[in-house]
């Protein structure tokens, strides 16, 4: 039986109002357990994508394109013309394969509160699905990247006395971060268990 | 500072806020003598070559001159002096005091370090002689924390007496055992069964019928083809750091794992091993996290297994071959099933040696073990009926390989948390393959390549059974006199085969030990 959790009662109707909606998935993974409606992170996590692996994907660009410089000014004519064509030309069908599956990915990430646990889903290609139980969490992080910052994103991350759990989720609104923060040590504290 | 004078068999009392011990003088020079042998070694050369002249002939004697002579002593008597000064303070500097509720160290002379663990949060104790401590009559004390394997309280030397009374007295106030109003802070060490010992000649046989014999046919016989092939001596002169190393991991296995002997006390398992190093752990009941069984093909001939554990204190342990992890060597399967049965009294079905049994031989599906789908053939050809699960009322058991067999056993309630994973290959032929987290060591659950409705069902009820098995194993401190918090009737439990409260282990063992612990 999956029960999901209410919101606590700490928060306020004006707060949920920010919270994200219960969005079930339509390409929901045979993996996914059933009957559970997984909350999504910010979609602003998608921009915050772009932006970083376009940067990466300016770097790259700009050290392959240099060859393509050099030959077509004729500084360095010995350079293989195809090679110095087709390198740019890679770097630019993986960026564009990255930026068409970046949305995907990031819709593809949720998780959801049971009574005992948070689940937290991920992936399209290799899918997971990971249950952390309150019970079991040492210590939770939560971190913010400068890109992550100017977009009002926070990660966090949940760890518990195994190194197998990496339970990490991105993209969360800082105030839901907060909040889940709140809570999963609230939880963590009635729940705990030991080792 | 009050030093004691018990005997050997005198209780130990655990010290108030003032009290501070020391540990034993010549600790330093134990810890050290390698330091000092490699530094008289090489000074002693240099003398050496400087006082002796090679005359072109041979080694003919100069006759000491004085002035070499001085320089050598001046040399010698440095060191002694700086050593000395060295040791006294590292000794001096460092304290220790063991309260009711923590173990402080201090230690450090130009960096301090001020130590303190919390008893009850003891994961386990080793108490260990190199072979130098021995020829003092000393022990090191290891009291091992969860933090991953990474840094233990230890307490080198003791007296070996003293470090076993310190040992019961760690291990009786984590677990509990109310304290004699007669007597504050006595505590008697606790009494320790006999389980098994393996003979020399089966830690001989299963150091020599491993993979390192393996390597080692593969050695000579790539020297010979080579000397064959080439004719040169050469080929056979490179192969003997091979045999060197060779030799050192048999001889390392022999002697480490020589004299292994298991036994039981209130306290938890006990192992005791080693030739020239002497070792005796004890793991206090509840603290294996995970146990793993395996077998190569090499000792299926013999009916050998070897029975390895996570414990949140030894870490991984790759430093020392991870023998601090092994709690069986090699075991038949009958030793195998006494060993198991101490770390985990209650397996959760009523014939657990069958099913235990199917566990580690395979193949199919007798015994509930659930295997993996037809359409698994397509990416393990040989090991599809053999990957499979079986989840008991206490356990999930998980069972993999056809030529390397492993069994892998962890409690409910030692479940860290859960995981499934699809990649696109396994979607394509229906499967999902699960994970259970476990802390930091050799043992790593995993349930490969089940058919997706089989891995989501074990995926929601074993989080389930988890959540349920923590609920009823609150217990700490595993001797306490106080009943655990009773078990709230589990609401969320899906199915009335939900787990029934499993005993407490050492529930029948209450009456003899507070006996045996605040007795006299």
């Amino acid at each position: 039986m999956i029960r999901p959790r209410k919101p606590g009662p700490s928060v306020t109707a004006a707060e949920r109002k920010n919270l994200p909606k219960q969005v079930p998935f339509q390409h929901g993974s045979t993996i996914d357990p059933a009957g559970l409606a997984f909350l999504r992170v910010s979609e602003k996590l998608i921009t915050a994508r772009f932006i970083s692996a376009g940067i990466g994907a300016l770097i790259f660009l700009a050290v392959t394109l240099l060859p393509l410089v050099l030959k077509l000014t004729g500084v360095w004519s010995g350079y293989p013309a195809w090679l110095a064509w087709a390198a740019p030309a890679v770097v630019v069908l993986v960026a564009a394969w990255e930026f068409i599956l970046i949305p995907r990915q990031v819709r593809a990430i949720g998780y959801a509160e049971r009574d005992d646990d948070l689940l937290i889903r991920g992936g399209i290609m290799f899918h997971r699905v990971m249950v952390v139980p309150y019970g079991r969490m040492q210590y939770v992080d939560v971190t913010m990247g400068p890109l992550e910052r100017m977009l009002g994103l926070s990660t966090i991350h949940l760890h518990t006395a195994s190194p197998g759990t990496n339970a990490v989720i991105n993209g969360l609104p800082a105030a839901e971060a907060g909040r889940l923060r709140e809570q999963l040590s609230a939880l963590g504290e009635a729940k705990l268990a030991g080792l | 500072m009050s030093e004691k004078l018990l005997g050997d068999d005198a209780a130990f009392s655990t010290d108030t806020e003032q009290t501070w011990h020391r540990v034993h003088p010549v600790s330093p020079l134990v810890r050290g003598w390698i330091a000092i042998a490699a530094i008289i070694f090489v000074f002693g050369r240099n003398s050496l070559d400087s006082l002796f002249s090679d005359s072109g002939a041979g080694l003919t004697l100069k006759g000491p001159d004085a002035t070499s002579l001085l320089i050598l002593l001046a040399v010698v008597g440095a060191a002694v002096v700086i050593f000395g000064v060295a040791f006294f303070l590292q000794w001096r500097f460092t304290r220790y005091q063991v309260t009711d509720e923590f173990v402080h160290i201090n230690s450090g002379v130009i960096f301090r370090q001020q130590r303190r663990a919390r008893i009850d949060r003891v994961q386990a104790i080793d108490v260990v002689q190199p072979l130098l401590a021995r020829a003092f009559g000393l022990a090191e004390l290891k009291f091992e924390v969860a933090d991953g394997g990474k840094s233990a309280l230890r307490l080198s030397f003791l007296k070996l007496g003293e470090a076993k009374r310190l040992r019961a007295a760690i291990l009786a106030r984590a677990a509990g055992v109310s304290v004699d109003p007669e007597a504050p802070g006595l505590v008697q060490e606790a009494p320790e069964n006999h389980v098994l010992a393996l003979k020399p000649n089966r830690i001989i046989g299963s150091a020599f019928l491993s993979g390192t014999s393996i390597f080692a046919l593969v050695v000579v016989a790539a020297a010979i083809v080579g000397f064959v092939w080439s004719g040169e001596a050469t080929i056979l002169v490179a192969a003997i750091p091979f045999f060197i190393a060779i030799g050192a991991s048999y001889w390392k296995s022999v002697t480490g794992d020589f004299n292994f002997r298991v036994a039981v006390s209130p306290d938890g398992v006990r192992l005791h091993y080693g030739m020239l190093e002497t070792r005796s752990q004890t793991i206090p009941p509840g603290r294996v996290q995970a146990v793993g069984i395996s077998q190569g093909p090499i000792w299926r001939a013999f009916g050998w297994y070897k029975v390895q554990v996570n414990v949140a204190g030894y870490g991984s342990d790759a430093s020392d071959h991870g023998s601090r992890t092994v709690l069986l060597p090699a075991g038949t399967l009958d030793e195998v099933m006494a060993v198991l049965g101490l770390v985990f009294p209650d397996p959760g079905v009523e014939n657990p040696f069958e099913v235990f049994a199917a566990g580690l031989k395979g193949p199919g599906n007798q015994h509930e073990f659930v295997h993996s789908p037809r359409s698994a053939r397509w990416i393990d050809p040989l090991t599809w009926r053999h990957n499979a699960f079986r989840a008991t009322d206490t356990a999930l058991l998980c069972r993999h390989g056809v030529i390397m067999r492993r069994l892998q056993v962890v409690p409910h309630e030692r479940t860290q948390s859960l995981a499934l994973r699809q990649g696109p290959v396994m979607r394509a032929l229906g499967l999902a393959s699960f994970e259970l987290h476990s802390t930091v060591g050799p043992i790593r659950p995993l349930v490969r390549h089940m058919s997706t409705a089989n891995a989501l069902a074990l995926f929601d009820q074993q989080a389930v059974r988890a959540a349920t098995a923590r609920r009823i194993h609150r217990k700490e401190k595993w001797l306490s006199q106080d009943e655990p918090p009773a078990a709230p009737a589990p609401e969320t439990a899906p199915e009335p085969a939900a787990p029934a409260p499993a005993p407490e282990p050492t529930a029948a063992a209450h009456h003899t030990l507070k006996e045996n612990h605040h007795g006299d």
